[in-house]
């Protein structure tokens, strides 16, 4: 609880330092400086330069907005769903409970990195980068539900049998006035499986990217900036190129954190 | 037997394994206290929940008739049991604290009760908990309202409880249990609280415990439930005469005579000081 709000505070920082380094003029996550590949740190970039000479710093800045963005995105998507199906399988019919739930396993025990990989190489190869990131995050929102819808309906299935639910009942409420009991109660269960799932998310996308999967070039990811750590020759020319994996890993710290103290 | 009974049970419920409660019969009459005791297990909760109509909701079945005021509630549809629910017949439940809803405020809690059998509108409202506030103890500032129920005792949520279920005004309430959460001081607290409104509104009222002497200082009558079954159903005045090994196992539970205690009750403290007094310097 005590770090709730420093936590809080990094991430709204690290945010504000990316929206602007992303919006200073002249930089570009795309705009190549062909002097300087591979550049060390300089005043020009505080970071160094990629194999093409790209700014690092700008491209993670722009690569941490894209993915937050987008990892939000598509986990309010996926916890949307899940409160829909893990509600409608707790409050209605005992078998519509059994059998969403058993979806929900058929779900998780997909080989979801094949199965990433199989809709991304279904995607033509031509696919713009911008759709290639909204595909990205659609098809992670699409596969993660399960867990969520899980918690939720074991969260619902408490809510339904306890016993100011029974009091309600007892009181004389009807469907609506029930609905309106449960629903800050859900609430409660919604929010931490929300942000739960974000840093899941840009784990996901990070992972993807890495296998070349991911969003497309030249749209920076954190996927994509991994990619490089598998050229060794690079890895020996500038220390820079870890940059990008340690500032990731400090972002899941701290949404991992603020879904703890939340 | 009277004919103008308030309510007149005849039921036997179960659950899909297991008979709970078996060919119960018992009465109210309008105004009367009847405390139905028994120890745990007995069934005291199915028979809350059967009378409500409630049971289907735990995966319990009824059979038999639940007579209010002529009407079989057994027979009722859900929509017509909803709308007896909480206006004739209302419900103090056990543990105060899981009763009330955590996450909402217990304003809400009387708008949502209200709300379920009132057309009326806000005002009513306003007015109808300002009464119900002063009658249950509870304070009256707005602030109050305001409140979440885990920022209130255990002892004014189970206040809070007992003005809920007096809120429509219901012919009936069934209070289950509604001291065994509470430490010494509330329960007294309570059970006071309930028999003066007995005594000014007439209320109508089935106390059920497994506490013989909060069952001794409200109630008219008493029924002793044992393994689904009621054993034994006498005047408080004449629990001398019981007979059933479960009524004399619980009376012989007591610290003293229920004659004693009887003694102690409404005024009788007053009333009776004098005489203890006499006794002890005799």
């Amino acid at each position: 609880m005590r770090l709730r709000y420093p936590i809080l505070w990094l991430l709204l920082g690290l945010f504000v330092a990316a929206s602007v380094i992303v919006s200073m003029p002249g930089a570009g996550y795309a705009r190549q400086d062909r002097d300087a590949t591979l550049a060390p740190a300089s005043a020009s970039h505080p970071a160094g330069t990629d194999a093409l000479g790209r700014d690092r710093l700008v491209r993670v800045a722009a690569a941490f907005l894209l993915s937050l963005a987008g990892s939000v995105i598509a986990s309010a998507l996926t916890t949307v769903a899940a409160a829909g199906v893990g509600t409608l399988a707790a409050f209605g019919r005992a078998s519509m409970g059994w059998s969403s739930m058993v979806v929900c396993d058929v779900f998780l025990a997909l080989p979801w990195m094949f199965l990433l990989m199989m809709v991304r190489s279904a995607l033509p190869l031509t696919a713009s980068p911008a759709r290639s990131a909204t595909i990205t995050f659609l098809v992670l929102a699409a596969l993660g539900w399960p867990a969520s819808a899980r918690a939720v309906y074991h969260g619902a299935l408490q809510l339904k049998s306890s016993d100011w639910m029974l009091y309600a009942r007892a009181a004389g409420l009807d469907r609506a006035g029930i609905v309106r009991h449960v629903i800050p109660s859900l609430f409660h269960l919604l929010v931490p499986q929300f942000l739960i799932t974000i840093p899941a998310f840009v784990m996901a996308e990070a992972n993807l990217g890495a296998l070349g999967l991911g969003v497309g070039e030249p749209l920076p990811s954190w996927g994509g900036m991994l990619f490089e750590l598998n050229n060794s020759p690079m890895l020996m020319q500038t220390r820079w190129v870890y940059f990008p994996v340690a500032l990731l890993v400090v972002v899941l710290l701290l949404l991992e954190g603020v879904a703890v103290e939340a | 037997m009277n004919d103008d009974a308030l309510l007149r049970v005849h039921l036997s419920a179960g659950y899909s394994t297991r008979a709970t409660l078996s060919r119960i019969h018992f009465e109210l009459q309008q105004g009367e206290v009847l405390g139905l005791v028994g120890s745990s297990g007995a069934g005291k909760s199915t028979l809350v929940l059967s009378l409500l109509g409630l049971l289907p909701w735990r995966g319990g079945r009824v059979t038999g008739e639940v007579l209010l005021g002529g009407r079989n509630l057994l027979e009722l549809s859900e929509k017509q049991l909803r709308s007896i629910r909480g206006r004739e017949i209302a419900l103090i439940p056990q543990s105060p604290m899981t009763a009330l809803n955590a996450s909402i405020s217990l304003r809400r809690h009387f708008e949502e009760a209200w709300n379920a059998h009132e057309k009326r509108g806000r005002a009513a409202l306003e007015e109808r908990v300002r009464g119900l506030m002063a009658e249950s103890q509870l304070p009256s500032d707005p602030e109050f309202l305001r409140r979440r129920p885990r920022e209130i005792s255990v002892g004014q949520a189970q206040r809070v409880l007992i003005a809920l279920a007096l809120l429509h005004r219901p012919a009936l309430i069934i209070a289950d249990e509604p001291t065994s959460a509470l430490d010494p001081v509330t329960q007294s607290q309570i059970v006071t609280l309930l028999r003066s409104l007995n005594r000014t509104h007439g209320m109508t009222l089935l106390y059920i415990s497994h506490d013989l002497i909060s069952v001794i200082q409200l109630c008219d009558r008493v029924a002793v439930l044992h393994q689904g079954a009621i054993v034994e159903n006498l005047p408080v005045g004449q629990l001398g005469e019981a007979r059933h090994p479960a009524s004399l196992a619980l009376l012989n539970a007591l610290p003293v005579s229920p004659e004693t205690l009887l003694r102690f009750r409404d005024n009788a403290v007053a009333d009776a000081l004098p005489q203890t007094l006499d006794y002890l310097h005799r």
